[in-house]
């Protein structure tokens, strides 16, 4: 079942006057279920491709197919429901919000959505999903960094999104913090979540099912991982 | 309710600038409130005043004829010079005539001067205040012990007084004032009776006056035989208007005026007298609250300034919300509520604080001897909450677009 279809999409910036064109003709089919890593050295054009496929900017040409729907003249109030409701994110530098708790910080979505009565439950069962359901009632900055990035996973998760976009979420953390939490990536895929990661790691890159490579705006190769790498759950719970 | 608890959280995050901002706020209220309980102090002080005089009565007072004063004003400073022109005209006859009018119960005349009052080694600087016997009982004022003076005694120009309470408590002390002398000026008196507490402004305040038969006074002391004013009872107060009119009328004819505008005199009722402090308590209210308004002006742009530093601070966190769903409507409603609050709270203790000064205020004027009833007005409190919220949105309205409109990307990577 086709999840995303990205058609031609260009992408130029206007800065003072001067054109800056960043992405050229990109074409990508996601099917719901798959694990992608969206490859490249930085200044490819990887990251405006994520914002673009994560609706946090649009692109100059092209037409965005979202589960069948044309979002590409959508306004900025229903670009924000579809963040709301169908996509999570996980950033590389986690973005908990300070002086919250870690449960609050996982119902934080839910409290956009104004169909969403219960915030505590969904968000209990997504902490529940990271393991960590015994830090639930811990401030924010109480917790490791391995933790936080997994608090922002539930956060992610909480609202049952379509599609998970993680933009270098191992990047701050050490190889072993990193490790789980591509671990409970896979483990999320395992169970059918469609997750898109943005990482210019080739390592991390490995633990996806297929890499696309972009280089100077444009898709240089789209691959399927011959032998998808598996994360070890390395952290014993403290 | 979240937005309520994510505005706590904001503004409990630096609580010391919370609290320098929400000052401004807290004293413009603070005074708003501290005015209008105030005013309504003061209004109960006048009233009480006034019913002591006698709701029923009308002053006519001497003055520079209204004529001669626009001549004056031609040639500058000159119009000074008129207001001392001391007016001479009001005579026993007017007293005598205006008492024949038919709606006057009684009417009695006054002159007043200053001397120096002593007993033993007491020595008091007094106002001195002549007034035919008749006072005694029109006035409200009630002699505590002795008596009022009796028309036979003004007549024979009698060295008698009576005194006003401060004025009996600072010659004499725990001694009984009665039938003791004291000196006024150059001469005895003897002191006939003491007025029960009046209230009133210290040196103003008829406590601190002495009271002898204006006779005396004019005769003796002064070498006048000229009234400074009247002041007559009315039987029925609501046809005062046209009581006053033939008291001017009588007025007139008795000092040749034919034309009004060279009356030398000017007649009030006590409605025109509650009325004249009714304009000047609300001139003076309207010039504090006009100093309150800039205090809260002052505090709203300290409020929007904050909220500027404040959407600043936070434009990572705006950029998670809206990567997160918030709508610009739901981070402008967030950063609008935390304003709001900002300036609430500082509504509320601007109200306690304006309530407790407020009570200062009656508390102090009580201890003088005002009757300063305390009241805080529900509508004063009602209006002052009205522009703290006010103030919130006002000023909360533009740093929040400011938040609402910032670009997701943009703001998710600053640092």
């Amino acid at each position: 079942m086709n999840l995303i279809q990205l058609t031609d999409i260009k992408k130029v910036y206007h800065n003072e006057g001067i054109d800056t064109p960043v992405l050229f003709d990109i074409n990508i089919s996601v099917e719901v279920g798959e694990f992608i890593a969206i490859m490249g050295p930085s200044g490819s054009g990887k990251s405006t491709l994520m914002h673009i496929l994560g609706f946090l900017d649009r692109s100059t040409d092209g037409k965005y197919f979202f589960d069948g729907i044309d979002t590409t003249t959508f306004t900025d109030n229903e670009l924000a429901v579809i963040r709301n409701r169908r996509i999570g994110f996980v950033f590389q530098s986690f973005n908990l919000l300070p002086r919250t708790t870690v449960l609050e910080n996982v119902a934080l979505p839910l409290l956009y959505d104004d169909s969403v009565k219960d915030t505590k439950t969904p968000a209990e069962n997504a902490l529940i999903a990271v393991g960590l359901q015994h830090r639930m009632g811990y401030m924010s900055n109480q917790i490791s960094g391995g933790q936080k990035q997994r608090v922002a996973i539930a956060r992610a998760l909480v609202n049952n999104p379509a599609v998970i976009f993680a933009d270098e979420p191992t990047g701050n953390l050490d190889s072993k913090s990193g490790a789980t939490v591509m671990h409970i990536l896979q483990t999320l895929n395992d169970t059918g979540k469609t997750i898109i990661l943005v990482t210019h790691d080739r390592v991390v890159a490995e633990h996806a099912k297929r890499i696309i490579f972009v280089r100077d705006g444009r898709i240089e190769s789209d691959e399927l991982v011959p032998t998808q790498r598996r994360a070890q759950n390395i952290v014993t719970e403290d | 309710m979240h937005i309520l608890k994510q505005a706590i959280r904001g503004l409990t995050a630096s609580k010391s600038r919370t609290a320098l901002t929400m000052l401004g706020i807290v004293i413009g209220i603070a005074v708003v409130v501290l005015v209008v309980s105030a005013g309504e102090g003061f209004k109960s002080y006048i009233n009480t005043q006034v019913a002591q005089i006698g709701t029923n009565t009308v002053t006519i007072q001497t003055q520079v004829p209204p004529d001669t004063k626009r001549r004056a004003n031609g040639s500058g400073g000159a119009g000074q010079a008129n207001q001392v022109v001391a007016i001479t005209t009001l005579k026993k006859k007017d007293i005598t005539d205006i008492s024949r009018l038919k709606n006057v119960a009684g009417v009695y005349g006054l002159s007043t001067g200053q001397a120096t009052v002593s007993y033993d080694n007491v020595i008091k600087n007094a106002y001195v205040t002549g007034s035919d016997a008749e006072r005694f009982g029109i006035d409200k004022g009630v002699i505590a012990v002795g008596r009022g003076y009796t028309k036979d005694e003004d007549r024979s120009l009698a060295q008698v007084a009576v005194l006003g309470s401060s004025l009996a408590d600072n010659l004499f002390g725990l001694q009984d004032p009665l039938g003791k002398t004291i000196r006024v000026g150059d001469y005895a008196f003897s002191v006939v009776g003491v007025y029960a507490p009046k209230g009133g402004l210290g040196g103003v305040s008829e406590d601190d006056q002495i009271f002898i038969p204006v006779t005396t006074l004019q005769k003796k002391i002064l070498g006048i035989d000229y009234y400074f004013y009247l002041i007559a009872s009315l039987t029925d107060n609501t046809i005062a208007d046209t009581t006053s009119a033939d008291i001017a009328d009588v007025l007139r004819s008795n000092h040749n005026i034919s034309d009004p505008n060279k009356d030398d005199f000017k007649i009030q009722t006590q409605e025109q007298n509650i009325s004249t402090f009714a304009t000047i308590l609300s001139a003076s209210q309207i010039l504090l609250l006009a100093i309150a308004a800039i205090s809260l002006l002052v505090g709203g742009v300290g409020v929007m300034n904050i909220m500027y530093v404040v959407v600043t601070e936070r434009t990572a966190e705006i950029g998670l919300k809206k990567a997160l769903g918030a709508t610009n409507r739901k981070i402008l409603l967030e950063f609008l509520i935390e304003a709001v609050l900002l300036t609430v709270v500082g509504g509320v203790i601007g109200v306690l604080f304006g309530a407790l000064l407020a009570y200062g205020v009656a508390r102090g004027a009580q201890a003088f001897g005002f009757a300063w009833a305390y009241i805080v007005p529900v509508r004063g409190v009602v209006v002052a909450m009205a522009v703290s919220c006010a103030i919130g949105i006002g000023f909360g309205v533009f740093p929040a677009k400011n938040a609402a409109k910032m670009d997701p990307i943009e703001a998710l990577r600053y640092e």
